[in-house]
């Protein structure tokens, strides 16, 4: 089948065609023309305004399969993720068992044959996820394990992080850790500050993620490696990596909602607000739009954390903390895209994911394989019970309107188009 | 102006100066009908009020209790421990199962901070909340501020230190939102580690010393060490804690003014207060209790006539 996207604008700063407007014709799940003139097609889609640019890659997302299917299972999570752009994903162990052998490895990866998402395994550096013992990490990788890492669970055993750094730099392996001080943090509810005061909830300080970034930036330098640090949220985190990229393999990224939300969100107790990292101040999240324009920060992930109804709707403390959005992801960028320029914005969800885990990056250009995100930054759109496609629903946009929503995606020889 | 501003007690946080002064003006009234020889009123004849208590309470239950059946509300209670309700029913599912009992008002203590909030979210009946874990205490606070008030003629420009456990205390966050609505000026004082690192921020002064912080005030407000709600801890020993912070009969003789004690209760006597400080002549603790009654009374007839 052939298709023809008219003339969208392509961005994608490897591409002969970036920041120009095309027409792009795609046959049998490769990019056969890219031009002016107005191919024939089975199928066009009127783009103008639109945004073509590689597949969106979703760095850490949590999918519950196995052990935990009725959060988020492998089905699931491919509708939720190709509606929300992604054509690429690399899943968070956190699953039960966690992703400590070959088994598991290839219980995710076999799924991906005939789809148009593709999910690539990210293994358990100890086992279980107790950060307690290494897992076999050189047969995991050679299993295809894309990168380590305890997921949800800061890795608190700071000899284990020395060793994982030390141990991976066989097969140039890297070590990906959310800095979290678990005993700063224990009980903690949300951000620390006036209003965790004024709510007489408990606070999640800052310096419960600043002091670990510290820690990890001195083991990096003692031990060599690649760190990446997932969803930093501080103001003082950014300089810290900012200053730690000057000589070290590090890299770091957020979650698109963290910059947008603060903790006055939590003033009614909204569990769906609940989130680890905590929604900060505006402070923070100023300087973490900073740190995306000044390349400190490279990724830009969804944190998509489904929590089914019985985890959510209750009290604030006994509530689990996650919220959805692959889903929602684009409505984000949009929004982010008032401060940050798109190309800036799609690099890192695109090439940034991508060279952190040091995977082959996608290109717009004629001959190749279609690997391919179309997004329509205006479209309104709202998430409800018809709309959400993923098994839980804990998300503070339901029912909510939103601008921004991919419109077609391509990957694998596939397609999916928005109805 | 005779309606308050909201259909639930959740907090000082949420309520006006005018509301806090038309529940005094309404619980001066009340209080004289409860020193009559008969203290029953019929104003909530056919209200049925559920005490709902998710931890232990003694006297807040028991004043709640009184004030409901002075007004003539008919009265159920229901007591169980937050923990066998977190291994069965939810916390909506209990309260729902009360209301399809037809109950009109709910008043609710539980542990978790925003408790009553929920429920609001989910239920029709008018929520009082009776404490929410380390949040707020809003009858409490008003208590506080009615015997103040009393006491002292009124709170504007009054001078109060609330001392002891200000991290774990729901009583120490509503006094400062009710106290700072009526004029008075705070401050808070108690070993660091139980201090919240931003109450500062709240517009209360911060004081280590607590002989400091009793020639400062007119008022001090002490309070109970929770040692149930903490579930790290904060201070190395009690014996070192009342040698510190315990306040004496002694410490307020050498004052050289007159300052009135508080206490929410139960007092842990010897600990943050010495058994002849909370019985000398400074103390209002007895008289905090009674008016507990008379503005609790208040509340409930007010809420009750803002449905209605």
């Amino acid at each position: 089948m052939k298709i023809l996207i008219q003339s969208p604008q392509i961005l994608d700063s490897n591409s002969p065609f970036h920041q120009k407007e095309k027409n792009v014709l795609i046959n049998n799940g490769k990019i056969e023309q890219i031009g002016d003139k107005n191919f024939s097609a089975d199928r066009v889609i009127k783009a103008e305004g639109m945004l073509l640019s590689p597949g969106w890659f979703d760095l850490g997302t949590f999918i519950g399969d196995p052990g935990l299917e009725h959060r988020e299972d492998l089905a699931s999570a491919a509708k939720v993720a190709v509606a929300g752009g992604f054509t690429e994903l690399a899943m968070l162990p956190n699953t039960v068992p966690s992703v400590q052998t070959k088994n598991e490895i290839s219980y995710i990866t076999r799924f991906n044959e005939n789809r148009l998402l593709q999910i690539h395994a990210m293994a358990s550096v100890t086992k279980n996820n107790k950060g307690e013992e290494l897992t076999e990490m050189i047969d995991l990788h050679e299993a295809g394990a894309v990168a380590f890492t305890d997921g949800l669970k800061p890795i608190w055993h700071t000899d284990i992080v020395l060793k994982a750094l030390q141990y991976l730099q066989k097969f140039n392996g890297v070590l990906i850790d959310h800095p979290e001080d678990t005993w700063l943090n224990l009980f903690g509810q949300m951000h620390e500050g006036v209003n965790s005061t004024r709510l007489g909830l408990k606070g999640m300080p800052r310096i419960a993620e600043e002091i670990v970034i510290n820690k990890h930036i001195e083991l990096l330098n003692y031990a060599g490696g690649k760190l990446h640090l997932s969803k930093i949220s501080t103001a003082k985190s950014v300089e810290l990596v900012k200053a730690g990229k000057k000589k070290l393999k590090l890299s770091c990224d957020i979650t698109a909602y963290q910059p947008l939300y603060d903790d006055s969100y939590l003033a009614d107790f909204d569990t769906n607000y609940k989130v680890s990292p905590p929604l900060r101040e505006k402070a923070d999240n100023e300087a973490l739009i900073r740190g995306l324009k000044d390349g400190t920060i490279d990724v830009i992930c969804s944190g998509h954390l489904p929590h089914d109804d019985e985890s959510k709707n209750l009290e604030f403390d006994l509530a689990e903390f996650g919220i959805l959005n692959l889903q929602t992801f684009g409505a984000h960028l949009a929004v982010l895209s008032k401060s940050v320029d798109w190309v800036t914005l799609l690099e890192k969800v695109t090439t940034g994911p991508r060279q952190v885990l040091g995977m082959e990056i996608p290109k717009i250009d004629e001959g190749v394989k279609a690997n391919l995100t179309l997004f329509d930054p205006d479209k309104s759109w709202v998430l409800d019970e018809r709309t959400n496609l993923s098994k839980s629903r804990n998300s503070p946009w339901f029912g909510k309107e939103l601008k921004g929503k991919a419109v077609a995606v391509f990957n694998n020889s596939r397609h999916w188009f928005d109805h | 102006m005779s309606k308050l501003s909201q259909k639930h007690l959740l907090g000082i946080k949420d309520i006006t100066r005018e509301d806090i002064e038309l529940i005094f003006e309404t619980a001066d009234n009340f209080k004289e009908v409860i020193n009559r020889p008969i203290k029953k009123v019929p104003s909530l004849r056919d209200v049925t009020i559920a005490n709902v208590f998710f931890e232990n309470s003694t006297r807040t239950r028991l004043s709640f209790e009184l004030a409901e059946k002075r007004l003539s509300a008919d009265v159920v209670n229901f007591s169980a421990s937050t923990s066998s309700v977190k291994k069965g029913e939810t916390l909506l599912d209990t309260v729902n199962n009360i209301l399809a009992m037809k109950v009109d008002m709910v008043v609710m203590r539980h542990a978790s901070p925003g408790a009553p909030h929920y429920l609001s979210r989910h239920i029709k009946a008018n929520i009082i909340n009776a404490g929410d874990g380390t949040h707020e205490h809003p009858t409490q606070a008003l208590l506080d501020a009615f015997s103040i008030r009393e006491k002292l003629g009124s709170v504007a420009g009054k001078k109060i230190a609330i001392i002891g456990d200000i991290l774990h205390s729901r009583v120490a966050l509503s006094n400062i939102f009710a106290l700072q609505k009526l004029g008075a000026k705070i401050m808070v004082c108690g070993p660091p580690t139980l201090l919240p690192k931003f109450i500062g921020q709240l517009g209360v002064q911060v004081e280590l010393d607590v002989n400091k912080a009793l020639q400062w005030c007119d008022v001090a407000n002490v309070l109970r060490i929770q040692l149930e709600r903490q579930q790290i801890k904060y201070f190395p020993s009690l014996r070192e804690y009342s040698l510190y912070y315990g306040i004496t009969k002694k410490m307020l003789d050498n004052l050289k003014k007159e300052i009135v004690v508080m206490h929410p209760g139960p007092i842990n006597r010897g600990v943050e207060l010495s058994s002849d400080a909370a019985d000398s002549s400074h103390s209002i603790i007895l008289d905090q209790v009674e008016n507990g009654v008379a503005v609790r009374m208040a509340v409930l007839y007010l809420l009750a006539s803002a449905t209605a």
